[in-house]
């Protein structure tokens, strides 16, 4: 105990000394863990719109979908399947979809494109595309008339299509015959995935099953909508036993790099903060050196009177850990501040937003760091702190007491 | 009753070309309840020698025996602990821990020995008001005088009921008046309390109060009076 009010109160001797190495300790944590917020909010929200807005969280295809795409490879008794799927524990929400690469095509100009074919009021359910179409922009489906289609702005200002335009969708019929049919565009939508955006077009599933003639009550997709994303791992193997001529896939499965983003965000924040702390830990050896310098004759004293040296080891350990752990906590109650402030208002970076779009990130992003990885940083600046007093406390631990009282 | 024997000590330095000799065989022992001066000029050895009955330094040759313990014989760690044990220690200077408080500083000693806290609290005010400093509890060393941290220290080195009290040039820093109060307090101690006390000083005031001088030169004693 005195020990630990020793070390506490020593590292207020020198308040300059100590508020250099705290400052520096603080503003490391505060520019390593908002960096770290600000690229982990990046690919959150990437990994978000991944689901909401192009894959959900679980899949459902023929087994050999996958292959070459092929129309003909459908899931047949799509009704019941959906209607049992409802019903399954973890599953939010079921939708189908009608699936066909095709030519999209105005006066202008032909680009291929991803055709879905969506039952709207399902769609909804389970994918959000309804949510970025603004009120200028037209509806998602709201309209009773036939053929509506609807498409991207990116899309759109490549084919200089606007709302009510015409536009062409040609494609391969479930018979292998060419086929295509006019749609007006309806609604007009926007993601913060640019090349995504120009390669999905929006159509009802009817218009499109009538088009490629593809039987009632068959469709090339299932997306299912979890109440929990991370349970689509535990869910899919039962479901695989449950439609043995499906193929199911979660998430992780379908867009590998979102698992891979996760890893490697883990990754590169673990490696960040090593290396912020690294460098304070040297900043750190050398105040402690300076400390265990100006000290030698208090430490010849108590070593004299009958500290042991284990207990002067604790005790330079102790201050160091302390000296580290005020800057931590000031670092992390200021990035704290920050991240939520930044978490709420959001940071825009809209003078270089479609250079981010255009590698699927939204141009406004929102930091974010979980509880734990707080938890984690004060884990890690305490291993820091240790690590840092050993050398100046093994050359405390060197001092002979006798010539430790005489010296200057 | 005897409870310091030193055996032909001896302390060679090699630290330069010419080996020193700074202590060069004593031979003295030391009775429960002296007051004595080790005395003599600079680099007589009067600080080896006191570092070596402290166990702060290992002799060449020889032997210092506490109480039938040979220090030599024990190891560095069982010598810490003798020391914390058997040894009260007053400096020069530099003596109290600077961020501690008075009381703090006198129970330090017994907090290493996990002394509890209630007799610890009892023992340090004790200790504190019969160095004068009954008032001074939460004062800090650097809101006392050099003479008051000195008792502070006397106060300490007593903590543990030490068999000895080495002090080496306790006045050395200290103004007359401080210096007075402090030998006083020291007299009182030894007087009433039988506290043995071993003093290495240059200080003519102190060795007026000695009741016995050791004089040494060159690493040797040169004569042991004891007064009257």
């Amino acid at each position: 105990m005195v020990l630990i009010k020793i070390a506490w109160r020593s590292i207020w001797r020198s308040k300059l000394r100590s508020a250099v190495v705290i400052f520096a300790i603080a503003s490391g944590l505060l520019g390593g863990l908002f960096s770290s917020a600000w690229m982990n909010g990046m690919a959150q929200q990437r990994v978000k719109n991944t689901f909401v807005y192009e894959i959900g969280h679980m899949q459902m295809h023929h087994p050999e979908y996958a292959q070459n795409r092929d129309v003909k490879k459908t899931i047949k008794e799509t009704k019941s399947k959906i209607e049992a799927l409802k019903k399954t524990a973890g599953v939010k929400a079921v939708t189908q979809r009608v699936l066909v690469t095709g030519m999209s095509a105005t006066a202008n100009k032909n680009l291929g494109v991803n055709i879905i074919g969506v039952d709207p009021e399902q769609e909804k359910q389970v994918f959000q595309i309804y949510k970025r179409i603004d009120s200028a922009s037209g509806n998602f489906f709201a309209t009773e008339r036939r053929n509506p289609i609807v498409i991207s702005r990116a899309l759109a200002d490549e084919l200089k299509a606007k709302l009510k335009s015409k536009i062409v969708l040609t494609f391969q019929d479930y018979k292998g015959e060419i086929t295509g049919a006019a749609f007006k565009v309806s609604g007009i939508y926007k993601t913060d995935n640019n090349p995504w955006d120009k390669m999905h077009v929006f159509v009802r599933n009817d218009d499109l099953r009538r088009v490629l003639e593809l039987p009632q009550d068959e469709s090339h997709e299932i997306v299912m909508l979890l109440d929990d994303f991370e349970q689509a791992a535990v869910i899919e193997p039962g479901l695989q036993v449950k439609y043995p001529d499906t193929k199911v896939e979660g998430w992780a499965e379908i867009s590998p790099y979102l698992s891979l983003m996760s890893g490697y965000m883990d990754t590169m924040m673990g490696l960040f903060m090593a290396i912020i702390l690294g460098a304070l830990g040297f900043g750190i050896v050398n105040t402690m050196l300076m400390v265990v310098l100006e000290r030698t004759r208090e430490l010849g004293m108590l070593m004299a009177i009958g500290m042991t040296k284990r207990r002067v080891f604790v005790m330079i350990m102790l201050e160091t850990i302390f000296l580290a752990l005020v800057g931590a906590v000031i670092g992390e109650i200021l990035s704290m501040a920050l991240i939520n402030y930044y978490n709420k208002s959001g940071i825009d970076l809209s003078f270089v937003g479609e250079g981010m779009e255009s590698v699927g990130y939204a141009a406004i992003t929102y930091p974010m760091l979980e509880g734990f990885r707080y938890v984690q940083i004060t884990i890690l600046v305490i291993v820091t702190g240790v690590a840092a007093s050993i050398y100046p406390a093994w050359k405390a631990l060197r001092l002979h007491p006798a010539e430790a009282i005489r010296s200057l | 009753m005897s409870i310091i024997h030193i055996i032909n000590l001896k302390k060679t330095y090699h630290d330069t070309e010419i080996p020193v000799h700074a202590v060069n065989g004593i031979d003295l022992t030391f009775e429960k309840g002296e007051f004595t001066a080790i005395v003599g000029p600079s680099g007589c050895g009067k600080t080896t020698l006191m570092n070596m009955i402290g166990g702060l330094e290992q002799p060449t040759s020889g032997k210092v025996v506490v109480d039938e313990s040979d220090m030599s014989a024990l190891s560095s760690n069982e010598l810490i602990d003798f020391r914390l044990r058997n040894i009260g220690f007053v400096f020069q200077a530099f003596n109290l821990i600077p961020v501690l408080t008075a009381k703090e500083n006198v129970e330090f000693i017994m907090q290493l020995q996990n002394w509890n806290r209630k007799e610890m609290d009892e023992r340090t005010i004790s200790l504190l008001k019969s160095v004068g400093l009954g008032d001074k509890l939460n004062s800090k060393p650097n809101q006392l005088s050099g003479g008051q941290q000195q008792r502070v220290a006397v106060a300490r080195a007593l903590a543990s009921k030490p068999k000895f009290i080495l002090a080496d040039e306790p006045t050395a820093n200290l103004d007359s008046t401080a210096t007075n109060q402090l030998l006083e307090i020291m007299e009182k101690l030894n007087q009433e309390e039988h506290i043995t006390f071993i003093f290495a000083t240059h200080d003519q005031r102190v060795m007026d109060k000695a009741r016995r001088v050791i004089t040494l030169d060159d690493g040797k004693v040169i004569s042991d009076v004891t007064k009257a």
